[in-house]
């Protein structure tokens, strides 16, 4: 076969791709560096062990085809919590369940009128919720509490709260605008008050 | 108490500090005079601190060692067809390839196959490769991205509710993919006809046409001028039998077992032409 185009154009092409795979080879051992927090946040969307490691693994599926688009810079945590988001709700889609997909602003409303402001009023004569609640809720109570939160709230919570992400990541995970991130936050944040101060009563 | 509205937007930034000063001063300024603001207030950073304080317990679930590997699998692919070939196990706790099904002489396919692929393995060695590129060279790639695209597609369809006839698949095979084919007619093995889809693969396209069986979906993906060593992978929850005839690869997919994915591969192989 006929060598095509000089030796230099094929090195500087060879290089090209060097640098490509050590790229890509980077992206990849950062990305696998990230996979606890991604199996942890898995596990808060779809309640299973099995599914969610399904989910982590179509996650960085994507991840790898689409290494290309991965923007240099950016934060390559937020970017593959994208994905898995993302392919959380086509799988949730796939299922053809409402659970995931029900309108936000029902659920939202919803959470309003369960948790409406007026109900902390009176925490602010005597202890502050502070004091009523960092005594002694379990660490096994307020993961149970979070995952009870509907599903809304508890990916916000949790990505801001536990993976700590910005507004911004979190609206882009979630696909809705960052003034919508910050009120899920802010109700799911009173639900799990109300639901944590209602486990013990007896100290209240 | 209208002034609260004001507030709304503003508690969550003001408990996380990010808020700037002049909006936090008027936080503070409301909260004073307004118990009911104070104590949602309070309540979310209640919250926010003690789940800040129990963070690292609640991070004690870890990926396994296994889901790692897997990931890392996908991440590098390993030409190891080869392996995989000789019966290597190439998951973990995945089927090794083939693993006594030879042995068990369940069905033919693949003694039937062996001939076809060495012919097909000389397309790909003489020119087949260019002709369609294939995304990357682990046939466990190819068969993650068709399992991604099986259960899209079904998706879709659960949606759309489309049902092919054998007809209309069959002239859809010839148009799309100068694939004269012929389903089998009715119902067999409990293979039932949904449809067929075009997809893209690479940078081609693929022949997809499902079928449930005793209810599942099962998937048949059809690459044209592609050809693979035949192979049975376990990815993403799914089993993939792959082969090749001439200088098209076939890949059946579906959630079963690795024995009913073999005897349905068996069956497509000995029906479809």
């Amino acid at each position: 076969m006929p060598n095509r185009g000089s030796t230099s154009e094929r090195e500087a092409a060879g290089a090209g791709s060097r640098a490509r795979e050590a790229r890509a080879h980077a992206i990849e051992a950062e990305a696998i560096g990230s996979i606890d927090s991604l199996y942890r946040t898995a596990l808060r969307l779809t309640r299973s062990p099995a599914d969610a490691e399904d989910l982590v693994q179509e996650t960085y599926l994507k991840a790898f085809r689409a290494a290309e688009s991965f923007a240099p810079g950016t934060n390559l945590r937020a970017w593959l919590f994208t994905i898995l988001h993302n392919t959380a709700r086509n799988r949730a889609r796939d299922k053809a369940r409402e659970a995931l997909t029900v309108d936000s602003d029902a659920v939202e409303q919803a959470a309003e009128g369960a948790a409406p402001y007026g109900a902390f009023g009176e925490l602010s004569r005597g202890d502050t919720p502070e004091s009523l609640l960092l005594r002694d809720a379990l660490t096994p109570d307020v993961q149970a509490a979070i995952d009870a939160l509907p599903d809304a709230f508890r990916q916000a919570v949790w990505l801001r709260d536990v993976e700590e992400f910005s507004y911004a990541e979190i609206g882009e995970m979630l696909g809705i605008p960052a003034g919508t991130v910050m009120s899920r936050i802010s109700r799911g944040r009173r639900m799990l008050f109300e639901r944590l101060q209602n486990l013990r009563p007896a100290h209240v | 108490m209208s002034k609260c509205a004001f507030i709304d937007s503003l508690v969550t930034p003001y408990v996380d500090g990010e808020l700037p000063p002049d909006e936090r001063n008027a936080v503070d300024e409301h909260v004073v005079k307004c118990p009911p603001c104070r104590g949602r207030l309070l309540a979310e950073r209640a919250v926010r601190s003690m789940i800040a304080d129990r963070r690292r317990a609640m991070c004690s679930e870890r990926a396994s060692d296994a889901l790692k590997k897997k990931c890392a699998d996908l991440a590098a692919p390993r030409d190891d067809g080869a392996t995989a070939r000789q019966g290597g196990r190439s998951w973990e706790g995945g089927p090794a390839w083939l693993g006594g099904y030879a042995a068990r002489k369940r069905a033919g396919w693949r003694s039937r196959i062996a001939p076809l692929s060495m012919a097909a393995a000389l397309v790909l060695v003489v020119g087949g490769a260019f002709l369609y590129q294939l995304t990357a060279s682990s046939s466990r790639v190819m068969a993650a991205e068709l399992a991604a695209d099986h259960m899209k597609c079904f998706a879709m369809n659960n949606v759309l509710g489309t049902h092919g006839t054998a007809d209309s698949v069959e002239s859809a095979m010839a148009s799309g993919f100068d694939w004269r084919m012929q389903l089998p007619a009715g119902d067999h093995e409990g293979l039932e006809l949904v449809g067929s889809r075009p997809c893209l693969y690479g940078e081609g396209r693929v022949a997809h046409i499902m079928f449930r069986h005793n209810g599942t979906p099962v998937s048949l993906f059809m690459l044209p001028k592609t050809s693979r060593a035949d192979e049975l992978v376990h990815v993403l929850g799914h089993e993939a039998a792959i082969w090749s005839v001439g200088d098209r690869t076939f890949v059946l997919v579906a959630r079963e077992t690795e024995a009913d994915v073999q005897q349905m591969a068996a069956f497509v192989q000995a029906s479809i032409r």
